[in-house]
C-alpha cells in the first residue's frame, strides 16, 4: 500500500476529481449519474466485503428497497424527495440490520447461503405483492426531485444533485472507515476469533456494518429510481447483488475510492461493449477471472503499482490467499478444545 | 493466603460422554505466577477455554475477584480484566503491529469503539498503552510492519503483548514459548517474570525449565483432573507427578531447571 494514496483527503480529492471530470468527458448525463449512484452502492458493499470480510449477496435487497421507497413515497404518498431519501436511509438500515442479524449467526459458506436465501425471498416478496411494488412492471412515473420551483429533469441537472449527495455520503463513509468502528471491522476481517477474544462483541459490529451498508445502498437505490423514473423489479433481483459484488472486486477491496473506480469501469465497459456485442457479459466474465487471478487488489491495486513505479517506491503486494497464522476455532472446535 | 483473584470450584467440562475436565478446583493468588502443566490431553487448554468463556462448563463455578463469571460472555470477561494469549499465534496479520496493540488496548472499552464517527486517534489513553507495549515488547522498531510479516519470535511476543495491552488483572498464556528458539525463549521468560510483578499470570507450559524457574505455584493436571498442586520444588519431587509423566507421553523435561538463564 502507498500511504499517501490512502490519506482521506487524497481519497476525497480523487472522488471530487471524478465528479468534475465526468461531465466534461461524457456525453450521457444519465450514465454519469449512474456511475456515482452505483459508486455509492459499491462503496457500501465494500464496507461489508472489504472491511468486514462479509461476502453478502443481500445488497440487492437494500438497493431494491430504496427504489421502492422512492416509488411509493414520491408517487403514492406524494412526499418530498428529501423525506423519501431520509426514509430510504432509515428503512435500508433497519432491513439490513434484520437481515444481517440473522445471517451472521453463521460463518463462511453458510453465511453466504443465508444472504442468498434472503435475496431470493425478498425478490419473490416484491414479485408477489404486486399491489405495492407493481410486480413485474415495477413502479412507474417516478418524478425527478425539485429544487425550489425547478424540477431537476435535465440529465446534468440531476447529475449535479446526485453529485452533491454522492460526495456527502462518500465523506461520511470515509469517516466511518477511519473511525474506531471501521478499524475494528478490519480486525474482524483479519481474525474474527481474536477480535472476540480481545473483547469486541463481534456480532454487534457486524450488524452495525450491515445497517450502515444497507442504509447507503438503499439511498443509492432511491437515487437510481429517480434517475430512470422507474422502480423496476430487477433492482431487488439477486442479479443486482451480484453486480454490486463484481463491481466491488473489480475496483478493489478495503478502499472506498476503489469502489467508485469499480462502478465506473463496469458501467463504462458495459456501455461500450453492449453496443458492439450483445453477449458482452462473456467478456466481463473474462475480466473478472483475470482480476481474481492476477489482480486481487483490483483496479485500485493497478493504480498503486503505477504510482509506485513512478515514485520508485516498492510495489504493493497482493495479499496471500491463505494465512496460516490465522486460527479459525469455528472450523474445528472439538480438536482444539480437547487438547 | 488472601482472597484469590481467580478461582474455580468443581469445574467440569464434558463433550458428550467424554470428560475433558472433572471437578477442577483452583485458587490463583493475586500477583502470582501460576503454571499449569500436564501431559497432552490433560485438559489444560480446555480449562483455559472455560476460564475465558470460549466454552461453557458443564458444572462448577468460576469467580474473578470474588465475582461469579461462570455465565459471563467471553468479551465481557475481557472487560472485567481477564485476557489470554493463544497457543497458535492469532494476530491481525495484515494490520500493523501498532494497530494490533491499539485494538487490543481498545478492547477493554469495546462499546465505545462501536461509534462510527469517533476517530481512533482521539482515544489518547489507548494510544499510550499501545505505545508503552511496543516499548516493553521491544517491537517499536517494527511498529509499522504488518503483524504477519514478523519473525516467529516477534509474533509470539506480540501474541502475549495483545493480552497485556488489555491491562488485565489476570493474564492467561497458552504455551507462550511454543515453537520458539532458545534466544527467544529467554526473552519470553524474562517477559513473563516481569509480568508477574504487576499482574496475575496463569500459564500453560511444556518447557519445565521455565515452569520450575519462574512459577510461584504449579498445578499438575492429568486426564482432566488436578493431580498435584504446590510450589515448584514440591511438585518436582512428587512421586505421583513422576509417575504421571513417565506413564504418559512425556512432553517436557521434568528434571528441573538447568538450561535457563536467570
Amino acid at each position: 500500500m502507498i500511504p499517501v494514496l490512502d490519506r482521506p483527503l487524497v481519497q476525497f480529492g480523487l472522488a471530487v476529481a471524478v465528479v468534475l471530470i465526468l461531465p466534461v468527458t461524457m456525453r450521457s448525463g444519465t450514465l454519469a449519474s449512474e456511475i456515482l449512484i452505483f459508486g455509492l452502492a459499491v462503496a457500501a458493499c465494500n464496507l461489508l466485503l472489504g472491511y468486514t470480510g462479509l461476502l453478502s449477496f443481500g445488497q440487492g435487497i437494500f438497493f431494491g428497497l430504496g427504489s421502492y421507497v422512492a416509488g411509493l413515497g414520491l408517487v403514492r404518498a406524494g412526499l418530498p424527495a428529501s423525506v423519501v431519501l431520509l426514509l430510504s436511509l432509515a428503512l435500508g438500515a433497519l432491513v439490513a440490520a434484520a437481515v444481517g442479524w440473522v445471517s451472521i449467526r453463521r460463518q463462511g459458506v453458510y453465511f453466504v447461503m443465508l444472504t442468498l436465501a434472503f435475496s431470493q425471498m425478498f425478490y419473490f416478496l416484491a414479485y408477489t405483492f404486486s399491489g405495492l411494488t407493481g410486480g413485474d412492471n415495477g413502479l412507474l412515473d417516478i418524478p425527478r426531485p425539485r429544487l425550489g420551483d425547478t424540477v431537476l429533469s435535465g440529465p446534468w441537472a440531476y447529475y449535479a444533485f446526485v453529485a452533491v449527495l454522492f460526495l456527502a455520503l462518500f465523506a461520511a463513509l470515509q469517516r466511518v472507515a477511519l473511525s474506531t468502528f471501521g478499524r475494528t471491522l478490519l480486525a474482524i476481517r483479519d481474525n474474527e476469533a481474536r477480535a472476540g477474544a480481545i473483547g469486541y462483541p463481534v456480532r454487534a459490529f457486524k450488524v452495525a456494518a450491515f445497517a450502515i451498508s444497507g442504509a447507503v445502498t438503499a439511498f443509492a437505490g432511491a437515487l437510481h429510481a429517480m434517475l430512470i423514473g422507474v422502480a423496476p423489479l430487477s433492482n431487488i433481483d439477486y442479479h443486482t447483488s451480484e453486480t454490486l459484488l463484481i463491481m466491488t472486486i473489480i475496483g478493489g477491496t478495503a478502499n472506498l475510492f476503489a469502489s467508485l473506480l469499480g462502478a465506473g469501469a463496469y458501467l463504462l465497459a458495459a456501455d461500450a461493449l453492449s453496443a458492439i456485442w450483445p453477449r458482452w457479459l462473456l467478456l466481463l466474465g473474462l475480466l473478472l477471472i483475470v482480476i481474481t487471478l492476477f489482480l486481487q487488489r483490483g483496479l485500485w491495486g493497478l493504480i498503486e503499482r503505477a504510482v509506485a513505479l513512478v515514485t520508485r517506491a516498492p510495489p504493493p503486494e497482493d495479499p496471500a490467499p491463505d494465512r496460516p497464522v490465522v486460527s479459525n476455532p469455528d472450523v474445528a472446535p472439538a480438536s482444539e478444545a480437547t487438547r | 493466603m488472601s482472597e484469590p483473584i481467580l478461582a474455580t470450584d468443581a469445574l467440569s467440562v464434558r463433550y458428550g460422554s467424554f470428560v475433558a475436565l472433572q471437578d477442577v478446583t483452583l485458587r490463583i493468588a493475586e500477583n502470582s505466577v501460576h503454571s499449569i502443566i500436564g501431559p497432552n490431553g490433560a485438559g489444560k487448554t480446555t480449562l483455559f477455554h472455560a476460564l475465558t468463556g470460549r466454552i461453557a462448563p458443564s458444572a462448577g463455578r468460576i469467580t474473578l475477584g470474588g465475582r461469579d463469571i461462570t455465565r459471563t460472555s467471553d468479551h465481557e470477561r475481557v472487560r472485567l480484566g481477564l485476557a489470554r494469549s493463544f497457543q497458535v499465534t492469532s494476530l491481525f496479520p495484515t494490520l500493523s503491529v501498532r494497530e494490533n496493540l491499539r485494538l487490543a488496548a481498545q478492547g477493554r472499552t469495546p462499546w465505545q469503539a462501536l461509534a462510527p464517527w469517533r476517530r481512533a486517534e482521539a482515544n489518547r489513553p489507548v494510544l499510550a498503552v499501545a505505545e508503552a507495549m511496543l516499548e516493553r515488547l521491544e517491537l517499536t522498531r517494527v511498529a509499522l510492519r504488518a503483524a504477519g510479516e514478523l519473525s516467529h519470535g516477534q509474533q509470539r511476543r506480540l501474541e502475549v503483548g495483545m493480552a497485556m495491552a488489555a491491562s488485565p488483572k489476570v493474564i492467561l498464556l497458552d504455551e507462550p514459548t511454543s515453537g520458539m528458539g532458545i534466544d527467544d525463549i529467554a526473552a519470553m521468560t524474562a517477559l513473563i517474570r516481569d509480568l508477574g510483578r504487576d499482574h496475575t499470570v496463569l500459564f500453560i507450559e511444556h518447557n519445565m525449565g521455565i515452569v520450575m524457574n519462574i512459577s510461584d505455584t504449579v498445578t499438575v493436571m492429568r486426564a482432566g483432573r488436578v493431580l498435584v498442586e504446590g510450589p515448584p520444588a514440591v511438585v518436582r519431587d512428587d512421586p505421583e507427578v513422576r509417575r504421571a509423566y513417565l506413564g504418559n507421553m512425556i512432553t517436557g523435561d521434568i528434571s528441573g531447571p538447568k538450561d535457563l538463564v536467570s
